[in-house]
C-alpha cells in the first residue's frame, strides 16, 4: 500500500522490456502463430465532469505547433502521435426531455451513442459500446475478449445522478442493452485474472485433469441454467441469460488456457499487492495492467476509467483539496475554472505515463504506441453547462500505421462520436454499418 | 416509470412539515386510509373533467406535452379518466409535485390542489385494493450475501466476495434483483470462487513436495550460489501455500562459517511460530530435520540467524548459510477440519462409494440450493462427482460436486418458481422461499436449520410461527446484518468511504471513519433489539462511541477501542447529530446545509427534492474561505432565484440548523470568524434556532417518517422498487408500526407479514 509497490512492480517489467520482443521470450507460444504479428490494440481512458475547454483546444487547426495548451502540456514527449479531436458530439447524452442527470447518462452514451433510459431501478436500458462491438468479433483471438479497469468501483449509495442507476454513472462499456460490462478496480486483482494466481503449478496437478475437471462443471451449470429457465418467466429469464452468456464466454476462454500461462511464466513480474493509496499511482498501476495486457496480447480492447462520472474525489496532491464534481461547476469562477484545469491536467499527467510507456514498449520496428490507438476523453464537454457537443478528445498511437499524428482537427459541429468509432472499427478489422446514433463513418481520421 | 414521489402520504405530510399546508390534508389521507374497504375491482372516482382534467389543461401540458414533454414527463395524454387511471404512477408523481408546491411554477389555489390530491388520493386507494403483490425477479445474492452465506454454509473464514465487482445499486439499495447482473468477470469470478471454497470446504489429501532454493527467500542477507548468505542476524522469508493441513517434515541444508563461543543458531518459523531450531555446527553442508504441523493455505516460512558475532579488530566472523529449505507431507493420517465431516461425515466402504456421495451431495445440495434437491438436480450432479472419483477419489468426486453446487444457478441466485398451471395468479410463496425471504432480509445469509426445519414440516407459513421466527431472528446477533446492509444504505454511510474531507482542515483517519459507520449501525441496532421506537432515530439521549469517536465529539471518560453505550449531550442525539451523516453530506472543505437539507428530506421524510434544472451555477468556491461574507449569506443570494428557491426554501433551512456540526461532524460556535448562526425559517414561517429545536419540529411529523422508512425497509426487504400498487400494503404497516408505539421492531414484524413479503404473482406462463 505505498508507492513502493509500482516501482518494485516495475522493475520487473523493466526486466521484461530489456528483452527484444515479447515472442522471443516465448518460442513456441500459440499466440505467435495465430496472432498477427504486431496487433492493433484499442484502448478507450475516461474523465469525468467534463474540461476546462479554454486550457484544452488548441488555438489553430491543422499541424500541432508551437506551445500545446497548458492541460495537454504533459503530452509534449508524445505530441507526434497525438490528435486532437474538436467538433465532435454525443447527442443522445443530452436530456431530450428527460431532464437532469448528465453525469450518468453522458457515461453511459459515451461508447454506445445511445440514450439511456432513465431508470434507478428495473430495466435499465442502453446500447452496446464500440469496445464490445470489437470485442465480440474479434475477442475470440485472445484470452480476453476485452479488459475493463478503472479506479472507483460502482456506486455505493442510492441512485447516483437524478434517477439514473449507478450502472449508468459506472459503466462505459456495455455488452447489450441491458448489460453493462463491470469493472476491475483492484491492480492486484487484474494482475491475478491475467496471469493466474500461482496456485495450480503450487498443488502441482496436472493441466489436462484440470480442464477435465472444470469442463464437467461447465457443463452442469450450462445444463442447470437451461432447465431453470425453460421454468421461469418475465424478466427472470433475462437473468438466467446473463448467466449463460457469460458461462459460455469463459468456456471458450477454457481453450486458451495454456498461452496464458505461458505468458505469465514469460512475463516474470511480480503481482502488485493492492489498491495504492495515492490516486496517481492507482492510475498508473492500472495503466501498467492494461499496458501489460497488450504486451502479452491476452486482449486488444480495453476500457479504462479514471473515475466514475460524477465523482467527488478531492485532488490534495494537484493542490485541489475542493470536490472535482463540485469544481467542475465552476460557474463562471475563474478560481474554480483554474482548479478544473488544474485536475484536468493532473489526469492528463498520468495519461502522459502511460503514453510514454507505450512508446518505450518496442514492437518490431516500431512501438506498442504505433501499433495502438487509445481515445481518451469526457462524455460532458464542459461540466458547468453540461453539453454533450464539442466533447474533450484525443486520440493517440499510430494504429498500426493508418493513423497520423501531431494534428488538430476540427469537425462539423455536432458530428456523431460514433462516427469516428465505425472509422475505429474498420481500422481494428471488423467494419460495423452503424452504432448509437452515427450516420456514417468519419472522413479524415485514419 | 417512476423515479420519486413514490407514495402521497409522504408528499401530502411534507407540504404539512414545511407549512404549505393545513391540517386538513393529513386528516383526509387518514379518512382515506380508514374507508379502506376490500373491492374487487378500482372505484370510479367522482372529479376527475373538474379536478384533474381542468387543472392539467390549465397549468401542466403548456410544458408537459407530447412535443416537448419537459423533464420527460407528457401530462397532455390523459385525456379520459380511464386513460388517468391505468397510468396511475406518473399521476401520483404529478400530485407529489403539486402537493409540494413545486409546480405549477407560482402553486395553485389551496381548493384546486386539495380536489387534485382526493381524486388521486382515491383512485390510487382503490387502485391497490386489488391486492397485487408484485413479482420480484431473480435475485442474485449480492456480495454480503455471497460473504455471509458461504460462511454459514462451508464455516469459511474467507471472504471471496470482497473481490468481486461492486454490485450496481437500483432504489437505493444493492440487493434489487432488476439491478444485480451477471457479467462475465462476476462470472468468472463465481467460478473460481466456488472451487477455492470448495478446495478447502473438503480436503483431497495431496502429497506435497517441495524444495525452496535459498536464494527465493526474500529479507535479510543476500543471495549466494543459489542460497542465502546470512552474515548478520535477520530473517528471510518466503509465501507458501499447502493444500491440506497436517503433519509435514522440514528439511533444512545449511552451513556455518563459525567463530566466537557458539555456533550459529538457526530458527525455522512458520508465520509468526518458531518450529524448529537448528545449530549449525559445520562449516560443509548439512542437513537438518524436524517434524511440523502446518494448516492448509497460505503460509510465510522464514530462516532467522539469531547470533551474529564479529570482531572487527581479529576479523573473528560468524555467518550462516542456507542452501535450501524442503517441506513433504502430510506424514501420517489426515486430520479431516470440521468442515469437512460437515459435508462428508465419514468415508464409505468400497463399492458403497456411489450410493453414500448420492446421499451425501442430496444433504449438502438442501442446504445450498436452500430447499430440498429434487431427484432430477441429484441426476445431474452425479456425473461431476463421477468425473473426480475416477481417476481421483471418493473426495475429490465430493470436492467437485460441492464446487458444482457453488457453481449453479440454484445456488446463486434466491429462486422462486411458480408451480406449473399458476398463470397470472397470486400465490401465497411456500416454506422454504419464506425461510430465504426472511434471512435475507433479517441476516443476508442463508436460512439457519430452525428455518429450513419449519420449512420442511410446512409450519413456517403459519402467521403465528411467522412471528415468532421474526423475533428470534431480531434478536439474534445476526440482526446486525440488517444496520450494516440496510441501514448503511437507507442513510448513506456507505458513502463514508469514499468521502474526502480535506486532510488539512478535517483530518479524518481511516480508523475514524470506520467508527463513525459503526455508532451509527451500533445506534440502529440498539433501536431494533431493544424495542425502541423510530423516533429514537431523531432523538436520543444516548449513543455508541469508542474512545477515539468520543475525543471526536468531546465526550469525556470513554477508553479504549470498544464501543459502548453512552449518554450523549442534549445537542447531539440521534442520526442527525452523528458524524456519520454530518461527514457524508459535506463537501471536502465545508459544511453544505443544503445536501444537509435533502438528506433530511430524502431519508427521514421520503421526499426527495427535483435534481437542480441543468446550468444552475454551484456558490462560488472562495465561499469557504469566508474573508467578506459568511456561507448563508451566499446562499440566501443564490436562493434569490425563483427558479432555485421552491425547493432551496425547503432544504437550506434544515442545514442550516445542524451548522453547529463542522464537515467532519464536531461541534463548533464558530466558523471562521463568524459566530455561527444555526437559525432558520421553514416554509410557513416555522422558525427554529438550533439542532435541539430543528428536532421538535421534525419529531411532529413521525408519521411521515414512520411512512418513509416503512417504504424504504420494504424495498430492501423485497429487492424491489416499491410503487403505487404496494400502497396499502405500506398504509398497513405504517397503521401497525403505530399500534406497536412506534417500534422499530413492530416495523419489520409489519414488512414480513405484508402482502408483498408472503405472496407474488405468476408471471403469466
Amino acid at each position: 500500500m505505498n508507492p513502493i509497490d509500482r516501482r518494485t512492480f516495475l522493475r520487473g517489467m523493466g526486466a521484461m522490456m530489456a528483452l527484444p520482443t515479447l515472442e522471443r521470450m516465448m518460442p513456441g507460444v500459440a499466440l505467435a502463430a495465430s496472432a498477427p504479428k504486431n496487433p492493433v490494440r484499442m484502448a478507450f481512458l475516461f474523465v469525468p465532469n467534463g474540461i476546462n475547454m479554454s486550457q484544452w483546444t488548441p488555438a489553430a487547426e491543422g499541424a500541432l505547433v508551437g506551445a500545446l495548451p497548458s492541460t495537454l502540456q504533459p503530452l509534449e514527449g508524445v505530441r507526434s502521435s497525438l490528435n486532437v479531436l474538436t467538433g465532435l458530439a454525443q447527442h443522445n447524452a443530452f436530456a431530450l426531455g428527460d431532464g437532469p442527470g448528465d453525469h450518468a447518462r453522458s457515461t453511459a452514451c459515451w461508447l454506445t451513442g445511445v440514450h439511456a433510459r432513465k431508470t434507478n431501478g428495473s430495466d435499465i436500458q442502453n446500447g452496446p459500446s464500440v469496445d464490445q462491438v470489437a470485442a465480440m468479433r474479434m475477442g475470440n483471438q485472445t484470452r480476453f475478449a476485452s479488459l475493463e479497469i478503472g479506479c472507483e468501483r460502482s456506486g455505493l449509495a442510492g441512485d447516483c445522478d437524478s434517477g439514473y442507476s449507478c450502472a449508468y454513472s459506472s459503466n462505459v462499456s456495455w455488452k447489450s442493452a441491458t448489460q453493462p460490462v463491470a469493472k476491475e478496480t483492484n491492480p492486484r486483482l487484474v494482475f491475478e485474472r491475467l496471469f493466474g494466481n500461482g496456485d495450480a503449478a503450487e498443488q502441482g496437478e496436472s493441466l489436462a485433469r484440470r480442464r477435465l475437471l472444470k469442463q464437467s462443471i461447465l457443463d452442469f451449470v450450462s445444463e442447470d441454467a437451461g432447465r431453470l429457465k425453460a421454468s421461469l418467466g418475465g424478466r427472470d429469464v433475462r437473468k438466467l441469460d446473463e448467466y449463460f452468456t457469460a458461462v459460455r464466454e469463459i468456456e471458450t476462454r477454457l481453450e486458451k488456457f495454456e498461452s496464458a500461462q505461458a505468458a505469465r511464466a514469460a512475463a516474470g513480474v511480480a503481482a502488485p499487492r493492492g489498491i495504492p493509496q495515492d490516486y496517481a499511482e492507482h492510475i498508473r498501476l492500472m495503466g501498467d495492467m492494461m499496458i501489460l495486457a497488450f504486451q502479452a496480447d491476452l486482449t486488444r480492447v480495453c476500457t479504462f476509467m479514471f473515475a466514475n462520472d460524477g465523482s467527488n474525489r478531492s485532488y490534495v496532491q494537484a493542490g485541489v483539496p475542493e470536490g472535482h464534481h463540485d469544481m467542475s461547476h465552476h460557474g463562471g469562477d475563474p478560481a474554480k475554472l483554474e482548479k478544473k484545469a488544474r485536475i484536468d491536467r493532473f489526469h492528463v499527467e498520468q495519461l502522459a505515463y502511460v503514453l510514454n510507456r507505450m512508446k518505450s514498449i518496442k514492437e518490431g520496428d516500431g512501438t506498442m504506441l504505433d501499433n495502438t490507438m487509445l481515445l481518451y476523453g469526457a462524455g460532458i464537454s464542459d461540466g458547468n453547462r453540461h453539453n454533450h457537443d464539442d466533447l474533450p478528445l484525443l486520440m493517440a498511437g499510430g494504429a498500426g500505421g493508418r493513423l497520423k499524428g501531431g494534428r488538430h482537427m476540427t469537425f462539423e459541429p455536432n458530428t456523431p462520436l460514433t462516427n469516428l468509432f465505425l472509422s475505429m472499427l474498420d481500422t481494428m478489422g471488423v467494419p460495423a454499418e452503424t452504432l448509437g446514433d452515427s450516420t456514417g463513418k468519419l472522413k479524415g481520421v485514419f | 416509470m417512476r423515479t420519486r414521489g413514490k407514495t402521497t402520504i409522504r408528499a401530502a405530510a411534507l407540504a404539512l412539515a414545511v407549512g404549505t399546508m393545513g391540517m386538513a390534508t393529513l386528516r383526509s389521507v387518514e379518512a382515506a386510509q380508514a374507508r379502506k374497504t376490500p373491492a374487487k375491482t378500482p372505484k370510479k372516482v367522482a372529479g376527475f373533467a373538474r379536478d384533474v382534467k381542468a387543472v392539467l389543461d390549465a397549468k401542466c401540458v403548456a410544458c408537459h406535452n407530447a412535443a416537448s414533454p419537459a423533464a420527460g414527463l407528457n401530462l397532455a395524454k390523459y385525456k379520459t379518466e380511464a386513460q388517468a387511471l391505468a397510468d396511475l404512477g406518473t399521476m401520483e408523481k404529478a400530485m407529489g409535485r403539486i402537493v409540494a408546491g413545486e409546480m405549477p411554477p407560482g402553486g395553485l389555489p389551496t381548493a384546486q390542489r386539495t380536489a387534485f390530491q382526493a381524486w388521486t388520493q382515491d383512485a390510487l386507494n382503490a387502485q391497490c385494493r386489488l391486492a397485487d403483490p408484485g413479482r420480484v425477479t431473480l435475485r442474485r445474492l449480492n456480495r454480503a450475501e455471497y460473504n455471509n452465506t458461504v460462511a454459514d454454509l462451508l464455516g469459511t473464514k474467507t471472504r471471496p466476495a470482497d473481490d468481486f465487482p461492486g454490485d450496481d445499486v437500483g432504489n437505493g439499495f444493492d440487493n434489487m434483483g432488476d439491478v444485480l447482473s451477471v457479467s462475465p468477470l462476476l462470472m468468472e469470478k463465481l467460478l473460481d470462487s466456488a472451487e477455492k471454497l470448495a478446495r478447502e470446504a473438503v480436503v483431497v489429501p495431496r502429497l506435497f513436495t517441495r524444495r525452496y532454493a535459498g536464494s527465493d527467500f526474500s529479507g535479510a542477507g543476500s543471495d549466494r550460489e543459489g542460497g542465502l548468505y546470512l552474515p548478520t542476524s535477520g530473517v528471510a522469508s518466503k509465501e507458501i501455500r499447502l493444500p491440506t493441513a497436517g503433519d509435514y517434515r522440514l528439511r533444512v541444508k545449511a552451513r556455518g562459517e563459525l567463530a566466537g563461543p557458539e555456533a550459529p543458531k538457526l530458527e525455522v518459523r512458520v508465520d509468526d511460530a518458531v518450529v524448529a531450531n537448528f545449530v549449525v555446527e559445520d562449516r560443509k553442508l548439512r542437513e537438518f530435520e524436524a517434524g511440523v504441523k502446518i494448516p492448509a493455505g497460505a503460509h510465510r516460512i522464514g530462516v532467522q540467524f539469531t547470533n551474529d558475532y564479529y570482531v572487527a579488530a581479529t576479523k573473528e566472523d560468524r555467518n550462516l548459510f542456507v542452501e535450501s529449505v524442503e517441506l513433504t507431507g502430510p506424514t501420517g493420517a489426515i486430520a479431516y477440519p470440521e468442515t469437512h465431516r460437515r459435508i462428508v461425515p465419514f468415508e464409505p466402504a468400497k463399492g458403497q462409494e456411489e450410493a453414500t456421495a448420492r446421499k451425501f451431495i442430496a444433504a449438502f445440495a438442501a442446504r445450498a440450493f436452500r430447499r430440498p434437491a429434487t431427484p432430477q438436480d441429484l441426476d445431474r450432479l452425479m456425473p461431476v462427482w463421477q468425473a473426480g472419483f475416477k481417476g481421483g477419489s471418493f473426495d475429490e468426486g465430493m470436492q467437485l460436486a460441492v464446487q458444482a453446487c457453488l457453481s449453479s444457478p440454484r445456488f446463486l441466485f434466491r429462486l422462486e418458481q411458480d408451480p406449473p398451471g399458476t398463470g397470472a395468479k397470486v400465490r401465497a410463496l411456500d416454506g422454504y422461499e419464506l425461510a430465504s425471504r426472511l434471512s435475507y432480509f433479517l441476516w443476508s445469509t442463508m436460512p439457519d436449520a430452525e428455518l429450513l426445519d419449519l420449512a420442511a414440516k410446512g409450519k413456517l407459513v403459519q402467521p403465528a410461527v411467522l412471528r415468532a421466527q421474526a423475533k428470534r431472528m431480531i434478536a439474534d446477533p445476526r440482526a446486525a446484518a440488517l444496520a450494516d446492509n440496510f441501514a448503511a444504505q437507507w442513510l448513506g454511510l456507505r458513502k463514508l468511504a469514499i468521502v474526502e474531507p480535506d486532510p488539512k482542515q478535517y483530518p479524518v483517519s481511516p480508523a475514524l471513519r470506520k467508527d463513525m459507520g459503526t455508532e451509527t449501525e451500533r445506534f440502529f441496532l440498539a433501536i431494533l433489539q431493544n424495542g425502541r421506537p423510530i423516533t429514537d432515530f431523531i432523538d436520543a439521549d444516548y449513543s455508541y462511541v469508542n474512545e477515539r469517536l468520543a475525543q471526536h465529539y468531546g465526550i469525556e471518560g470513554v477508553t479504549g477501542n470498544e464501543f459502548r453505550r453512552v449518554k450523549v449531550p442534549a445537542d447531539r442525539g440521534g442520526v442527525l447529530s452523528q458524524a456519520s451523516v454530518l461527514t457524508v453530506t459535506s463537501n471536502p472543505t465545508r459544511t453544505s446545509p443544503t445536501k444537509r437539507g435533502k438528506w433530511v428530506l430524502e431519508n427521514i421524510f421520503g421526499t426527495p427534492p427535483p435534481p437542480p434544472p441543468p446550468g444552475v451555477s454551484d456558490i462560488p468556491s472562495e465561499a469557504h474561505q469566508l474573508e467578506a461574507t459568511t456561507l448563508r449569506q451566499l446562499m440566501e443570494q443564490h436562493r434569490k432565484n425563483p427558479a432555485c428557491s421552491v425547493c432551496h426554501q425547503k432544504m437550506d433551512p434544515i442545514g442550516f440548523g445542524m451548522e453547529n456540526f463542522d464537515p467532519i461532524g464536531r461541534w463548533r460556535t464558530k466558523e471562521g470568524k463568524f459566530d455561527v448562526d444555526a437559525s432558520g425559517a421553514l416554509p410557513g414561517g416555522v422558525s427554529f434556532r438550533g439542532p435541539t429545536q430543528l428536532k421538535k419540529i421534525i419529531l411532529g411529523q413521525k408519521d411521515l417518517f414512520a411512512h418513509a422508512l416503512a417504504e424504504k425497509m420494504l424495498t430492501y426487504a423485497l429487492g424491489r422498487g416499491v410503487d403505487f400498487k404496494d400502497k396499502c400494503a405500506l398504509d398497513a404497516a405504517v397503521v401497525a408500526t403505530k399500534g406497536g408505539g412506534y417500534r422499530l421492531d413492530s416495523l419489520v414484524l409489519a414488512v414480513v407479514t405484508s402482502d408483498p413479503f408472503l405472496k407474488r404473482k405468476g408471471n403469466g406462463k
